[in-house]
């Protein structure tokens, strides 16, 4: 039986850099067991709504919950405590140890986290439930075959499946998927939104995905925000966003916005 | 609309000269700043030491200049910079004293050596370091402290050479106070160079370009601007001002390698006031904390109570570590982060080999007090407990990225805490646990600095946290006293008696062997995962729930702890302890420490006690045995620190990168030009041109 998890609230989110408004008053609002997609040309203010969402970048205004709870108030650690877990575009790995050792140490940060004394000693029941959860979401993944390979030595593309798999191990209740297919070619792109789709429908957790790859955000997302210059600037199901004149607008000018552009659509964000 | 300059005066769209309001307000509160501190001045009757404080600040100034300069373009923090003003006033002393050369000749000589032609050097290390680790990159500059020490004492000894005033001290009186034409000059030098530089990163080309070429000098190459020419220019004038600052300094303090590297603490807390980038709160800064020094001489100069009467001597080492406590994190910029290698793990060896070794390794251990003569035991003795301290380090260094410059201060706790319960009739077991548990309560507190701070801040921050200890806490009861001395007995463990010199041997090896033990698994349990994972990525570790801030203090009283049940190992050998600069617990061996086992690799456990052996036991040997080894040692460590630190960077540069940057190319610039080179014509029998 699937868990219910919780949904993911975003109210009148302000991030300032000194003078510069980097979002403004954004709100949106992504539903568990759904992936949610956030989009936007370069500079649109996508990751840094994911760090402030995250605790790594301050917020000067706004509300941010995971279902019934506030997380504005915590720390980085203390939200993905709470079950808000993330990748980054600039892929953060632990490049000096192997793919399996990556993948476990996501769920064991998480359970290190519950007491200060907890990042001493790992019980038994730990040890195993560690051991399920990274074989499943290499398994899932697709990356077992490379467990004992350095991350450091991988390429790009195998490089941002082990940090998917590391966060699908750990037990989170919502994901934040930072540009997950760049440097990815369209075989893996295609294999990558099937792992998300698969992983959403399993478990019934929720992903607000930031992406450029527009075939991929049209295969996987239900519903879509568009940011540009900080400001939401369109949001609604797949199919109305691709077609809005104001998205082809701020995405490409004026040029028509359609699935096989995708490269071009890259190219320009 | 007018531009945000900073300048005072900056021209909008039509060319008017617009005055900028933010500029104006700090013009205000500088002029504001100066009148109340002329009020102080004359209300407290203070004004010789003030103008005294002003030449020593203009000096501290100039040497701040410099770090700051070669920091920003580079980011080396070149810790160098005590030892490189020494060398400097050692060569204008050989010049002017012992050649008998004309001051200006003999100062220009100097200049030219250590500044620029040492700039030239610098450069190159600076550039091998691009893409190196945070850990090497302090490596490399502490290790050319360590060289440059050695052979500065080796050739010069290590008595002040005296050194007479070369300025001209004529004076004149403002207001009661007599200013001489040497403070002047001083003076007017360190305002000029800043005021130069600022005109000069922000109006020049050149100046721009120092800003740009430490984050992306394959981009500054694509602007036609060479990033080889950029940084040596920066090196050379950075270079110039320490090597004048050290010569200025000569006259009032002579000239020792070790005083120096001291009073140039002074640039590294004003440095860290301007947060390593600003130049007029660089300048500020050391002109305050020379004024501060200078005044609290004054003011405490009757105090019976040591501590408060050396505490002018310690204003530099406070203020520069309030100012890395204080300073915001984001003025905090790591310099140069990008694109940075990580430290390779070190290698993993198979099972049988691992313990082979280690059986090996024991049964050597075992057998050293049978075959080595009795007079060379305690020698040993010595180097178990400096491995101890060294796996310590290791600990911090290799495992978890953190860098300590002060594990010799942890060493000293540990052992004067059990001195003190030893004497207070604790049995040895307990005495020892107590060192342990105070050493851990130290290490916290030194792992504050390491929440905020990390690489480069964090190495800066931990050496200042030593040299307060051992200026400020090594005299008082709480440690080794005025008496600079406590008492450390051998003990009577389990009926057994350890007072001899190779039952002691023994029982140091069986404490060292268990330590060796508790760091494997540290390193195999959770913690040690936590680690190693923040040694590569503290963010993804965060973000995954851990908090690293817990994870830091724990691994900072973890190796403290360590470092005390070494100090304690040491210590037991002479059965005294004291907190002599020159002695086991003096700040100046956590440096050499970290160099040495810089050497030796990153092992946990092998690499520490091979440091350790040639730190402490190669000197009893032969070659090593001569008065010329002992003398000349640093160089030694410092060199092959040196080399380590930079190997990586230059096998990069053999493969082709120097080159490339010395040409101002890069690979979009050679394809641009493969680009507009005129087609070549294919033969129509279609054969490959």
């Amino acid at each position: 039986m699937i868990e219910v998890q919780p949904d993911l609230d975003v109210g009148g989110l302000t991030v300032q850099f000194g003078g510069l408004v980097a979002v403004n008053r954004v709100s949106l609002h992504a539903a568990a067991g759904a992936v949610t997609g956030l989009i936007g040309p370069n500079g649109a203010g996508k990751t840094t709504i994911f760090n402030a969402c995250t605790g790594v970048v301050p917020c000067h205004g706004g509300h941010v919950r995971l279902g019934d709870r506030d997380l504005g108030h915590l720390s980085t650690a203390s939200r993905a405590s709470h079950g808000l877990g993330r990748t980054f575009q600039r892929m953060e790995l632990f490049d000096s140890m192997t793919v399996a050792e990556n993948v476990a140490l996501g769920p064991e940060a998480f359970l290190a986290a519950r007491r200060p004394w907890s990042q001493m000693a790992c019980s038994r029941n730990q040890r195993r439930d560690i051991a399920t959860r990274t074989k499943e979401a290499m398994d899932r993944c697709g990356i077992a075959p490379m467990m004992r390979q350095r991350v450091g030595d991988l390429s790009t593309g195998q490089r941002r499946l082990v940090e998917l798999a590391r966060a699908m191990a750990t037990p989170f209740h919502f994901l934040l998927l930072d540009e997950p297919s760049s440097g990815l070619d369209v075989v893996e792109t295609e294999r990558f939104g099937q792992i998300i789709s698969r992983f959403v429908a399993e478990t019934g957790i929720g992903i607000l995905l930031v992406e450029h790859d527009m075939a991929l955000v049209s295969g996987v997302c239900s519903y879509i925000y568009v940011l540009d210059f900080g400001n939401l600037i369109f949001q609604g199901p797949c199919a109305e966003v691709l077609s809005s004149e104001t998205v082809r607008a701020a995405y490409l000018g004026s040029d028509e916005i359609t699935v096989d552009e995708t490269d071009e659509v890259a190219s320009h964000a | 609309m007018s531009s945000s300059s900073p300048l005072l005066l900056s021209r909008d769209a039509d060319g008017a000269f617009t005055v900028s309001r933010r500029a104006l307000m700090r013009v205000g509160g500088l002029v504001a700043l100066v009148i109340v501190g002329l009020l102080l001045t004359a209300a407290f009757s203070v004004g010789p030491y003030v103008v005294t404080g002003l030449a020593d600040g203009s000096i501290y100034a100039l040497a701040a200049l410099g770090l700051v300069l070669t920091y920003k373009t580079s980011g080396i923090f070149n810790f160098a910079i005590g030892a490189q003003a020494a060398a400097s006033a050692y060569v204008f002393y050989s010049f002017r004293d012992t050649v008998g050369l004309p001051w200006p000749v003999a100062a220009l000589f100097a200049v030219i050596l250590v500044g620029l032609v040492g700039s030239l050097l610098l450069e190159r290390i600076a550039f091998w370091l691009t893409g190196a680790s945070a850990a090497m990159k302090v490596v490399a500059t502490i290790a050319l402290v360590v060289l440059l020490e050695s052979v500065l004492t080796g050739i010069y000894g290590v008595a002040t050479i005296q050194f007479t005033s070369f300025l001209p001290n004529k004076g004149i009186h403002l207001f009661g106070v007599t200013i001489l034409g040497s403070q002047i000059i001083v003076f007017a030098l360190a305002v000029g160079a800043t005021i130069g530089l600022y005109l000069f990163f922000k109006r020049t080309r050149l100046g721009v370009s120092m800003h740009a070429v430490v984050d992306s000098p394959t981009l500054l190459a694509l602007e036609a601007t060479n990033p080889v020419v950029v940084r040596r220019y920066a090196w050379g004038i950075g270079s110039c001002f320490i090597s004048i600052s050290g010569l200025l300094l000569a006259p009032a303090l002579g000239i020792d390698v070790n005083i120096y590297l001291l009073v140039y603490i002074s640039a590294f807390g004003a440095a860290a006031v301007g947060a390593f980038s600003s130049l007029p709160i660089t300048l500020a800064a050391a002109m305050g904390i020379g004024i501060t020094m200078n005044v609290m001489s004054d003011k405490l100069s009757g105090q019976t109570n040591h501590v408060l009467a050396e505490l002018y001597t310690q204003i530099p080492f406070l203020v520069l570590v309030a100012a890395l406590l204080i300073v915001p994190k984001a003025r905090l910029i790591t310099r140069g982060a990008d694109a940075v290698r990580k430290l390779r793990p070190p290698t993993t060896f198979p099972t049988p080999v691992l313990l082979t070794g280690a059986l090996a390794g024991i049964g050597l251990a075992v057998a050293i007090p049978f075959i080595v003569e009795p007079a060379y035991v305690n020698q040993y003795t010595t180097g178990l407990g400096f491995a101890v301290v060294l796996i310590s380090l290791g600990l911090l260094l290799w495992t978890s990225g953190q860098i300590s410059l002060c594990q010799m201060a942890f060493a000293a706790i540990g052992a004067s805490t059990f001195g003190h319960a030893t004497a207070a009739g604790w049995p040895w077991l307990a005495a020892l646990a107590a060192a342990v548990l105070v050493a851990v309560a130290a290490g916290g507190l030194a792992a504050i600095p390491s929440f905020r701070l990390s690489g480069v801040y964090l190495a800066v921050a931990t050496f200042g946290f030593g040299l307060l200890l051992q200026n400020l806490i090594y005299p008082t009861f709480l440690m080794f006293g005025q008496s600079d001395f406590v008492s450390i007995p051998r003990p009577e463990l389990l009926g057994i008696n350890a007072t001899s010199d190779r039952a002691y041997y023994f029982l140091a090896l069986v404490v060292a062997g268990l330590c060796a033990f508790a760091v494997i698994g540290l390193r195999r349990s959770r913690l040690g995962r936590l680690l190693r994972g923040m040694s590569d990525s503290p963010l993804a570790l965060e973000a995954h729930g851990a908090n690293t801030r817990l994870t830091r203090l724990y691994v900072f009283g973890a190796a403290a702890g360590l470092a005390a049940v070494g100090g304690v190992l040491i210590a037991g050998v002479t059965q005294s302890a004291g907190g002599t600069p020159t002695g086991p617990f003096g700040y100046f061996n956590s440096v050499v420490l970290l160099a040495v086992l810089a050497i030796c690799g990153s092992q946990p456990i092998a690499s520490p006690v091979i440091a350790a052996f040639l730190f402490e036991v190669i000197k009893i040997y032969r070659p090593f045995s001569n008065a010329w080894f002992s003398k000349y040692e640093g160089v030694f460590f410092g060199f092959g620190a040196l080399a380590v630190a930079v190997a990586p960077g230059m096998r990069l540069s053999f493969a082709g990168r120097r080159t490339a940057a010395r040409d101002g190319r890069s690979p979009v610039t050679n394809r641009t030009r493969l680009a507009m080179r005129p087609p070549v014509r294919v033969s129509s029998q279609g054969s490959h041109p």
